[in-house]
């Protein structure tokens, strides 16, 4: 009987001390640069997606970064549906009435607001159709549901599956998005496994 | 390790014919069907096709069996009688009609003979029909007593939703492709949705909050929908009441004029659906 069959046969998974240290040293380097959510593990995985032109080049940094504005202010239906939202072209004019309206983007702004249309946003994170995902329950679990943490950082949350949006300016794709990313996080967070609560 | 998990449910969900118990199951959605209030009107047929993007696949489709009704209303007639000079064609008297969708077997014969885990039991007591695991072996179809598998032969995208029809597709579930089988789920985007409803609420689920789009349109309320785990629900007390039990292949009723009886329970598929026997005038 060899190594591998008696540990088979005690129901143990044959790991020994050396793997074991290198599996604890891992865990807390590839922790280290990655945003520290209490009571959360982080999906692993990196995207290196395409640019998207949009129709106003938006600087997420300004707002988000520089002026510190909660992500929620602007993409409101993320705490309460499925979809995050664009935010209504009125939301952008409560501020840019009066706010840098000298600068190109926000003429360019204006005159979608003034023609009462709104800028022909482009879709960065989309999921595939068979696939059912909804922002309500995810900032519940990691957010609301989450004594240490505050609403105020929700960002670092939003970076989980977007990265940090708050240092680009157009947003783009960092995460992967794919069911490995999601299934990896789900085990982590002892998220459901049923297929049917994300297939549809 | 997502398939490992799809194998782990399968065998904790699903009710294997050694094993006549039940494991922790969350719900058991379940369904019982007048055939005294039916009327055959087909309703119920049309609003499957509306709320779960059934294709129509066409006259000559249809003929050749490859019809997507998930919830079909078959018709019976009675047995001609020949001695008193009756026509073996359609008689003008004793039709009755027959609302057949998924049973959701709780010892499906669908689920053990997928070769890719695309169906499964879920923790909820439905049969779960997985469409991008599909391969379309359709080994699933075959192995259902009841032929309430359908399965995609073409693409009927373009077809069956011409512009603007596209529009009125539901978002809630995904538009399959051809070479996917697919069946009946209990209306689930609408289970999906109570559920997440009633969990922002912060309260338990309530019988009567979920409602299929079939049992929704039934004029004259032959179906009815609930929770065969809570004993409360309008539903498990109709099953008391006509003294069907789960988990059996043959039924003692102590009370003989009690009406429920469940389709092909002899085969020990264990079907969530009861049907209620028409009562005829003779």
């Amino acid at each position: 009987m060899n190594k591998y069959t008696y540990c088979l046969y005690n129901g143990k998974r044959p790991v020994s001390w050396v793997s074991a240290i290198l599996l604890v040293l891992a865990l807390v380097f590839s922790g280290a640069g990655l945003a520290e959510v209490p009571n959360a593990v982080p999906p692993e995985g990196e995207h290196k997606g395409d640019d998207v032109p949009q129709p106003i080049h938006f600087p997420h940094d300004t707002h988000a970064k520089i002026n510190e504005i909660n992500c929620m202010y602007c993409h409101t239906y993320a705490r309460r549906s499925k979809v995050a939202g664009i935010p209504p072209t009125s939301k952008c004019m409560g501020c840019h009435s009066v706010i840098a309206t000298d600068s190109d983007r926000i003429k360019k702004l204006t005159e979608y607001w003034e023609k009462n249309e709104s800028p022909p946003w482009k879709k960065v994170h989309d999921v595939p159709d068979y696939v059912h995902f909804t922002h309500e329950k995810h900032m519940k679990r990691f957010l609301f549901d989450n004594e240490d943490m505050e609403v105020e950082r929700v960002s670092e949350v939003c970076a989980f599956c977007h990265g940090e949006v708050k240092d680009m300016e157009v947003a783009n794709k960092v995460k992967p998005l794919n069911m490995g990313f999601c299934q990896r996080c789900h085990e982590a967070n002892g998220g459901p496994s049923d297929c049917w609560a994300c297939h549809k | 390790m997502s398939l490992q998990n799809v194998l782990t449910n399968w065998s904790q969900y699903r009710k294997t014919h050694e094993d006549g118990g039940f494991y922790d199951y969350e719900h058991m959605w379940g369904m019982s069907v007048d055939l005294n209030k039916c009327t055959g009107c087909n309703a119920c047929s049309v609003a499957c096709y509306a709320e779960n993007n059934l294709a129509v696949v066409g006259k000559e489709k249809f003929d050749k069996g490859q019809g997507m009704h998930w919830m079909r209303v078959e018709r019976y007639w009675d047995e001609p009688d020949l001695a008193a000079g009756e026509s073996t064609e359609f008689s003008e008297h004793g039709g009755s009609f027959l609302p057949m969708m998924c049973q959701q077997c709780n010892a499906a014969t669908c689920e053990p003979v997928c070769p890719v885990a695309a169906t499964y039991h879920t923790p909820d007591g439905l049969n779960a029909q997985v469409y991008n695991r599909c391969i379309g072996s359709r080994y699933c179809s075959n192995n259902c007593p009841y032929r309430l598998r359908y399965f995609n032969f073409y693409s009927y995208y373009e077809s069956s939703w011409p512009e603007p029809l596209n529009m009125q597709l539901n978002p809630d579930l995904s538009v399959r492709d051809k070479g996917v089988m697919e069946k009946c789920t209990f209306c689930v985007q609408r289970i999906r949705v109570a559920k997440d409803t009633a969990s922002r609420e912060n309260q338990a689920l309530v019988d009567g909050d979920i409602t299929p789009a079939c049992v929704q349109t039934c004029p004259t309320k032959a179906l009815v929908f609930g929770d065969l785990i809570n004993t409360e629900s309008k539903l498990s007390k109709l099953w008391a009441s006509h003294e069907v039990e789960l988990g059996k292949t043959e039924q003692h009723k102590k009370n003989k004029e009690k009406r429920g009886y469940r389709v092909f329970e002899e085969l020990n598929t264990d079907p969530c659906v009861m049907y209620l026997e028409r009562v005829k005038e003779v």
